[in-house]
């Protein structure tokens, strides 16, 4: 059935472009050969074309474009005619000859087009003609579609201020009554549209008649861009006469499109010098009117518009804007009961958005629409309105856009509320744009009160137990997430120890009630915190009495202790393993060996008992063996049990080559110059434990024929013996060096074992490093000189 | 003529929020052609950064490192150079300029870049160099007090390479400068 | 308010012709037709009397002011136009007629004479003429005529209260009948048609039509004509206010209609014609609206409106106001307005 309108339809346009082709082209051949009679009689027939009722808007439109295109050149044609003599006078009255009205009508502006500008007659008259005759047409389309073209014709043509139509008899009145006329009976016709043809077909005609809107808003343009409308032409004459056709159609669709429109075409400080008309007219707008929109917009203008430049702030004070609008909103709101709750929000949404472009400074105006917003939002439980809640989160939003400082938002008393009918997954969302706001401005967060307030207000992210939630998360969005969480917790600093502590334990207390999934994002980043401050006591007095000092490195310590026990639950040992071992180094530091020791203790105990990674074992002994090297604190029955344990583990490891890497790096923790630590013995004793691993890892690398590379095992200890041959170890002898460098050299040269550049390269460039120590020259190269390469 | 950013230590965000504004802005894509990572950037935000601002990205892992794919140690060629890469909490004693050396023996390379001390080091040894571009974040590190964020810049030319160190001090960015030239090969 | 005083008796009555297409059709084209020649006057296609046989002798009447006087298009059978002398009453009418014997035969005659004639003619009475002047002057006493000869004749102040008219069921024409009686070979008679028009002054009185119409609690109108009398070159300018609409109308047209009647009595023939059909709106008004109507009737073949001319005939206009609703139904109210000719607007 469509389908087959839809057809007729083609057709029928197709019927009527034709036949306005057929006439045009009797029109051109009478204009080619100056025969008035005949182009008159033929442009009437063609126009003749555009009295169907049969063509939808859209269709309507297409054939009014081919005849507006030739009309253009009965226009030149006329014009031509008047300049050879032909009186306009005469033109004008033969052209209302013809019989039919919806061409005469098209004539009859065609030619006064060209009267208004030959100025025979005054502009004013001839345009208040033509928009009276125009009034014979009553049919919504084609009357539409007529006094748009009028319009169109006219523009150029008006008596405005500068234009060569204006002056003595002709003023701006006269142009803006003119366009105000056609805009009243554009509007009615339009209005009426909609009782045209059968109830069913309402919709699609209510959709037909909103793609027409630009016609009648056209009007509104033109009169806008009317150099003479001054700010008191609007506010006498334009405003109120737009206003009252507006408020007098009482069509709904009309009501919006127009308010819109008045709110976009006209200059923002026009809007403002005349708030209480335009505010005024709302409450008169039929109850279906979307004023919500209509406010929002206007207040968008206007906020731009306060953006946009300073000075023009007094503006909005002498107006009493604010006052205004909120006074609007509020009766606007009170009126319409049944207001969705997500028009209510957006009407608050814009009105903070207005407030703190123009009263950037009054927070309690902002407190006050949040308020506002809550009383109007309470009672209701949390939203479950998407619209809603799209622009609760807007009307949040706004102020953390403009303030670009936490610090701001955290004054305003109503924002936490506001958030409270956000569901789960928005308030969630939400405190993530905080977060992020706060972040990309590097707002500065410094009170153990402001910490609480502000996880308070993105609690969503730090401590929602919601278990249900939490497992649909995507776990890529969960970890983004909680990065960003872990950077807030970074920014958080106070250069007061006291309060800074304070601090760490509020975002301790908050962290810690997160649940197991986001404790390793979290705790970190606190744990690191917590260790620079630790670093900051140091620097600062270091003779404070320790038990009445408010915050002092053990204190923290014991904190530490707790938060990185949490993250055993998780479990996620190896990382809680490599916290343990930072704090070990801060506390060693700090000279607290008992401290240290529990932090290793920990960590031994981790290790044995819940690291059970191969990978993630030699990290650990490596991060064991590295830290232990660098510790100071121990008394020697101390760091004789660790460095016991430490290459008790290295040489347990599962790979050969694992081991024996851990146990020739273990030699270090027996030879540290800097804390006079020189045991001989032990370095020797792991070195050689290094070689026996080696041995072991070749004969089983044999065994499995022709898979090397325990040589370059053999090469690394090669290096180890020159590093501590070089340091002046006496266990170390040239023979023993001497030996290696032949065990390496025929290692490579049996034939069983692969080639294998790595070690070769490996072993050249030891070489290379023995000879430039010979070069070297001195008590280094007396010590190398023997050595045979 | 080829830039190369040696960059690591970033920690974010398990110790710093973001890499320095200053830095941010020095960073734009297009401008260098390999990245060279030392490791602990820490998370995927960070790596695809990186990734942003050249695709020609090598990393090495850090023990803070989320991705566990990033590799110990890698190599790569670049002009007459032969760079080696290794985050460098592996080689005990940490930061012991003689134990860098002998992983440069070992991955046979004109110029080892390791970081994990946070501190920014650079030495010509032996017949190579060894370079430490720091902490880009000037993180925490219990290796080192007053870590001011740094990173390196390489310009390679053929067989010669200046090294640019930049420095974020009290808010200002320092620029060093170090020439190296690559012996003949013997 | 509403009724009082304006509300005729007379309401909107339905009309159940529909006009043809054709009439239409012409209207459109008639009008386009005259668009350059407004001044122009029809005469419709008329019965002409032609002698049967060879004449024999050639008679050519001239007017004295031939050369200045304005001449007009008289339309004549199988759309044939000449160009004849216009007059109007009171005026002398003199001239010369010049009678040229064919091929140098003599021609006798029993007398030469030339008539003026005002005749009105009916169809329904073919054949009757009615003269309602008729001066006549003598040219020549019997005798016989051997080559050309020029009489001057004159007429003085000749009363012709009537205008040439062209209906359809009457005409009215003025004559200039030359007679040469012969005997036995038949008389040559001779005519030349001539035009007469009178003007009118202006008005002294000219009110309004002003009405208020309508069908109960369905369709009231008010219209408004400038005037109850119009020249022929005049405007019609009023406008069409609607009180109430209850009808979805379709268009509202304004014609001109001409009422000729003839004859009196039970003989009575009364014919209209619809002369002009000016389209006033295109679509459906809404309460409240009205309608601006500007008809320019220099276009139409109009006449001055003629009271009972000679007891023979009259010719009215009317204004007829028709609506028209999507059903096609007819709404209309007829009004008579009188046409006069003004001096300067021939």
């Amino acid at each position: 059935m469509i389908s087959d309108g839809l057809e007729d339809e083609e057709k029928w346009l197709a019927a009527g472009v034709a036949g306005l082709q057929q006439n045009s082209f009797y029109m051109h051949r009478a204009l080619d050969s100056n025969n008035l009679k005949d182009a008159l009689k033929y442009s009437a027939q063609m126009l003749s074309e555009l009295r169907t009722s049969r063509l939808s808007p859209q269709k309507y439109y297409e054939l009014y474009m081919r005849a507006f295109d030739e009309l253009r050149k009965l226009e030149m044609f006329f014009r031509e005619e008047n300049r050879r003599g032909c009186s306009v006078v005469e033109l004008y009255e033969l052209v209302q000859h013809a019989g039919n009205i919806l061409p005469r009508s098209y004539l009859l502006c065609t030619v006064g087009s060209v009267y208004i500008k030959s100025k025979e007659a005054p502009a004013k008259d001839i345009l208040k003609d033509l928009v009276e005759m125009c009034r014979g047409i009553q049919h919504p389309l084609r009357g539409l579609f007529l006094r748009s073209y009028l319009s169109q014709v006219s523009r150029d043509k008006l008596p405005d201020i500068g234009s060569e139509y204006e002056g003595d008899e002709n003023t701006v009145m006269d142009a803006i009554e003119f366009v105000l006329q056609n805009f009243t009976e554009m509007n009615k016709l339009w209005v009426r549209m909609q009782h045209q043809g059968p109830t069913r077909e309402k919709e699609k005609r209510e959709k037909e008649r909103s793609e027409l809107r630009d016609l009648v808003g056209k009007n509104l343009h033109v009169l806008s861009q009317i150099e003479g409308v001054d700010l008191d032409i609007y506010r006498e004459t334009v405003l109120p006469r737009v206003l009252e056709q507006v408020v007098n159609c009482k069509d709904e669709l009309a009501q919006c499109y127009l308010m819109d429109c008045i709110i976009q075409v006209f200059p923002d400080e026009y809007h403002l010098q005349t708030l209480e008309t335009l505010l005024g007219a709302c409450p008169q707008l039929q109850g279906t009117v979307d004023i919500k929109t209509v406010l929002a917009g206007l207040m968008e203008r206007l906020s731009n518009y306060a953006a946009s430049s300073a000075e023009v702030l007094p503006q909005f004070f002498q107006v009493e804007a604010f006052a205004k609008l909120n006074n609007a909103i509020d009766k606007v709101i009170e009126a319409q009961d049944e207001m969705p709750v997500d028009a209510v929000v957006t009407l608050y949404s814009s009105l903070l958005k207005f407030t703190i472009h123009v009263h950037s400074d009054r927070l309690d105006y902002v407190d006050r629409i949040l308020g506002a917003c809550v009383k109007k939002l309470s009672g209701k439980g949390k939203l479950s309105d998407s619209k809603a809640t799209k622009q609760i989160v807007a009307l949040l939003s706004a102020p953390l856009e403009k303030y670009k400082d936490i610090d701001t938002v955290l004054k305003l008393s109503n924002y936490p509320h506001v958030m409270e009918y956000l569901d789960d997954v928005t308030n969630k969302e939400m405190a993530n744009v905080i977060v992020q706001s706060i972040i990309k401005n590097k707002s500065c967060i410094s009170t153990a009160d402001k910490v609480e307030s502000l996880f308070g207000l993105i609690k969503g992210l730090i401590n929602n137990l919601d278990s249900k939630l939490l497992e649909e998360l995507d776990e890529e969005d969960f970890q983004e997430e909680q990065n960003y969480v872990a950077r807030l917790i970074q920014m958080l600093h106070n250069d007061n120890p006291e309060e800074m502590f304070k601090m760490i334990c509020t975002i301790k207390n908050h962290i810690l009630t997160g649940g197991t999934k986001r404790l390793p994002f979290t705790v970190p980043p606190l744990i690191f915190n917590s260790l620079q401050l630790v670093r900051q006591l140091q620097s600062q007095d270091e003779n404070a009495t320790e038990d009445e000092a408010p915050v002092t490195p053990k204190k923290i310590f014991q904190m530490l202790n707790q938060t990185i026990e949490a993250l055993i639950s998780v479990p996620v040992p190896e990382l809680a393993l490599w916290l343990y071992l930072q704090c070990a180094e801060a506390a060693n530091d700090c000279d607290l060996e008992p401290v240290a020791y529990e932090f290793f203790t920990q960590a031994y105990i981790l290790y044995e008992e819940e690291v059970t990674d191969s990978k993630a074992q030699v990290t650990a002994i490596h991060l064991i063996i590295g830290t232990l090297q660098r510790m100071h604190v121990f008394g020697i029955e101390n760091r004789d049990t660790l460095t016991h344990k430490a290459t008790g583990y290295s040489a347990k490891l599962l790979k050969k080559p694992d081991q024996c890497r851990a146990v020739y790096a273990c030699s270090h923790l027996f030879w540290v110059d800097d804390h006079d630590i020189k045991d001989g013995e032990r370095v020797m004793l792991c070195l050689k434990r290094a070689l026996r691993i080696a041995n072991a890892a070749q004969q089983m690398a044999n065994a499995a024929r022709g898979s090397s590379g325990s040589v370059i095992l053999f090469i690394e200890i090669l290096n180890k013996y020159l590093y501590f041959y070089e340091k002046g170890l006496s266990q170390i002898t040239l023979a023993s060096v001497q030996s290696l460098i032949e065990l390496i050299t025929n290692e490579m040269q049996n034939e069983n074992s692969a080639s294998d550049p790595a070690a070769e390269a490996f072993f050249a460039s030891t070489l290379r490093y023995i000879q430039f120590q010979k070069n070297k020259g001195g008590a280094v190269g007396e010590k190398y000189e023997p050595i045979k390469v | 003529m080829v830039l190369v950013l040696a960059i690591g230590d970033l920690h974010i965000p398990y110790r710093a929020s973001d890499l320095p504004e200053k830095f941010k802005s020095m960073l734009v894509p297009g401008k260098i052609q390999h990245i060279i990572c030392t490791g602990n950037l820490c998370i995927k935000e960070i790596h695809e950064y990186l990734k942003s601002l050249c695709p020609s990205l090598h990393i090495t892992r850090g023990e803070y490192d989320e991705d566990s794919r990033y590799p110990e140690t890698t190599t790569l060629t670049i002009g007459q150079f032969k760079l080696g890469l290794c985050h460098g909490h592996q080689v005990v004693p940490w930061g012991d300029l003689e134990s860098l050396a002998m992983l440069q023996r070992k991955l046979d390379v004109d110029i080892l870049i390791t970081g994990h001390t946070h501190q920014f080091k650079a030495y010509k040894h032996e017949a190579g160099v060894v370079i430490n571009p720091g902490s880009a974040t000037g993180a925490y590190s219990s290796l080192s007090y007053d870590v001011n964020p740094s990173f390196v810049l390489m310009d390679i030319d053929g067989v010669r390479v200046v090294v640019y160190v930049y420095e974020l001090i009290d808010g200002e960015v320092k620029v060093d400068k170090i020439d190296f030239k690559k012996a003949a090969a013997t | 308010m509403h009724f009082q005083n304006t509300w005729l008796p007379e309401p909107f009555s339905r009309e159940t012709e529909t006009l043809t297409k054709a009439l239409q059709k012409s209207f459109e084209i008639q009008y386009l037709d005259n668009i350059n020649f407004s001044s122009d006057e029809f005469i419709s296609p008329w019965y002409f009397q032609v002698n049967a046989f060879k004449p024999a002798c050639h008679v050519a009447v001239t007017f004295s002011d031939g050369k200045t006087r304005k001449q007009i298009h008289l339309k004549k059978e199988k759309g044939q136009t000449v160009m004849v002398p216009l007059f109007q009453s009171q005026e002398n009418i003199s001239g010369q007629i010049s009678i040229e014997p064919i091929s140098g035969k003599k021609l006798e005659h029993n007398g030469i004479k030339v008539e003026l004639l005002g005749q009105i003619e009916m169809y329904f009475d073919r054949g009757n003429f009615y003269d309602f002047t008729s001066l006549v002057r003598e040219l020549d006493v019997p005798g016989e005529l051997y080559e050309r000869k020029t009489y001057p004749f004159e007429f003085s102040t000749v009363e012709m209260p009537y205008e040439t008219y062209n209906g359809v069921n009457v005409r009215l024409r003025y004559v200039l009948k030359v007679t040469i009686t012969r005997g036995y070979a038949g008389s040559v008679v001779e005519y030349q048609d001539f035009v007469v028009r009178n003007y009118s002054p202006l008005p002294s009185i000219n009110n309004s039509i002003k009405m208020e119409v309508g069908i109960e609690d369905c369709l009231h109108i008010e219209f408004e004509y400038n005037k109850s009398k119009y020249h022929l070159k005049d405007v019609i300018i009023g406008k069409i206010y609607f009180l109430l609409v209850r009808i979805k109308i379709k268009n509202m047209d304004l014609e001109i209609r001409r009422r000729e009647s003839t004859g009196s009595g039970p003989n009575t023939h009364v014919e209209t014609e619809t002369l002009a059909k000016f389209e006033l709106m295109d679509g459906a008004p809404v309460r409240g609206e009205s309608i601006p109507l500007r008809l320019f009737l220099s276009p139409y073949e109009l006449t001055p409106t003629y009271h009972n001319i000679n007891n023979k005939f009259s010719v009215k206009y009317y204004l007829n106001l028709v609506l028209v609703d999507e059903e096609d139904r007819r709404y209309f109210k007829q009004q008579e307005i009188t046409m006069l000719r003004l001096a300067d607007a021939s």
